[in-house]
Order: C-alpha cells, then structure tokens, then sequence
C-alpha cells in the first residue's frame, strides 16, 4: 500500500495552475471532520485548457491507473473530458480525478459551494464546504455514505455553534 | 465511591465523540491535514510492520 502526500499532491495541482475543487476525505477533514482516508479526490473544470494542465500535472507525476498497475495505463485527455472516475496512483500516492460527483455535479455547480482554503505552505485550494459533501452523501445514501453521516452532521453543528 | 464517568464524556446520542470533533475544529485546516498525514503514515507503517503491504 502506497501512502499519500495529501500537501505535496495538492501543492502540485495549485502549482500547475489547475482549477479543481477538493472532495471526498481529505476535503470533510479540512472542514474538521474527524476520520481517514487515504487518497486525494478532486473535481476539476474540464474546459480543454485546464484538462491540459492537469494533464501536464499527471504526467509529472507518474500518474497510471492504479485498477491495472502492472499495465502501466496513463490518463489521457479523452479520458479527463469524461464524467467518470479516474482512480489514479502517483508517484505522491493515490489520487482520483472525479469528473462528476453525487448525481452529476461538475466543478461549476460545485464552485459555489466551496471555500478557499490554506492548507500550509502558501497553498490554497478551493475545498467543497461541509453542507454540500453531507447534501451529496445523503442523496446518494448508499451504505458507505450512511456511515459517516452522523460524524459529519455533527462536525457541522459544532461548526454552526461556534460561529 | 465510583467517580460518575458519564459527566466526563460527551457523546451525541448517535454515539459521535463530540470531544474530538471540538479538538480537531479548534485547528487550522493546515495543522488539520498535517494531523490527517501523520495518521494515514503512522497506520501505513503498522501494516508495513505486520506484512499487511
């Protein structure tokens, strides 16, 4: 099992200007959920420009799809033009490019719903606010997301109190 | 006498630690990823330690 530079790989994207928002694990823990997880799930904008240094970013990083490891089978553009899940392994660790998550969400409905963050080093990244990753989950609903509904609603009340 | 533990927790009634969730939110998101490196480390090098990887 690899492990994850969660900085490092995020520090590469936002150097390689990538417009993205973060997702999933890393993005509920930045919003100060408590939990593990073990890779970086982003959504990026697809427009041509940005998949190009995305994909730039990718091949800096030895990105192959961890499905078929010894295939050695890299992303291409084809491949980040689609809606689908791009389950990747770096030489940083595991990284998924999700061209859409919960029913359909792009990276411009998810824009609005995300807060910039810093995350150490002079790094900011665009991270999907609390509310949206527990409105997602519960859409979804499916078992894994059910499971970590009560630790989220209650990160957010927690949340809410305070401010 | 036993000391009454209950008022020393504070869990929600669906059982999330809610002592945690405070500590963890009085970071900031980037001592909350350095947190989350060291965890994901500390466990990759328990399962290294027992052959797991």
């Amino acid at each position: 099992m690899e492990s994850t530079d969660f900085l490092a790989t995020l520090r590469t994207l936002h150097t390689g200007g990538v417009e993205f928002v973060l997702v999933g694990g890393v993005a509920a823990s930045l919003n100060g959920a408590t939990g593990q997880t073990f890779d970086v799930d982003i959504v990026a904008a697809r427009d041509d420009e940005n998949l190009e240094k995305l994909l730039r970013v990718l091949e800096s990083v030895d990105a192959i799809f961890r499905i078929q490891p010894a295939r050695r089978l890299k992303p291409d553009m084809s491949h980040l033009r689609s809606t689908g899940h791009k389950n990747l392994l770096t030489k940083l660790g595991y990284l998924d490019v999700l061209g859409t998550i919960g029913r359909g969400l792009s990276y411009a409905d998810l824009l609005p719903h995300s807060v910039e963050m810093d995350i150490g080093e002079g790094v900011r990244v665009r991270v999907l606010d609390l509310e949206t990753i527990i409105a997602i989950k519960e859409e979804l609903a499916s078992e894994k997301d059910l499971a970590v509904l009560p630790l989220l609603r209650r990160t957010l009340q927690e949340k809410q109190r305070r401010s | 006498m036993e000391e009454d533990t209950d008022a020393l927790t504070d869990y929600a009634e669906d059982g999330v630690d809610l002592t945690l969730i405070r500590a963890f939110l009085s970071l900031t998101p980037a001592e909350r990823l350095a947190f989350l490196q060291r965890q994901v480390d500390a466990i990759r090098k328990v399962r290294a330690l027992n052959g797991v990887d």
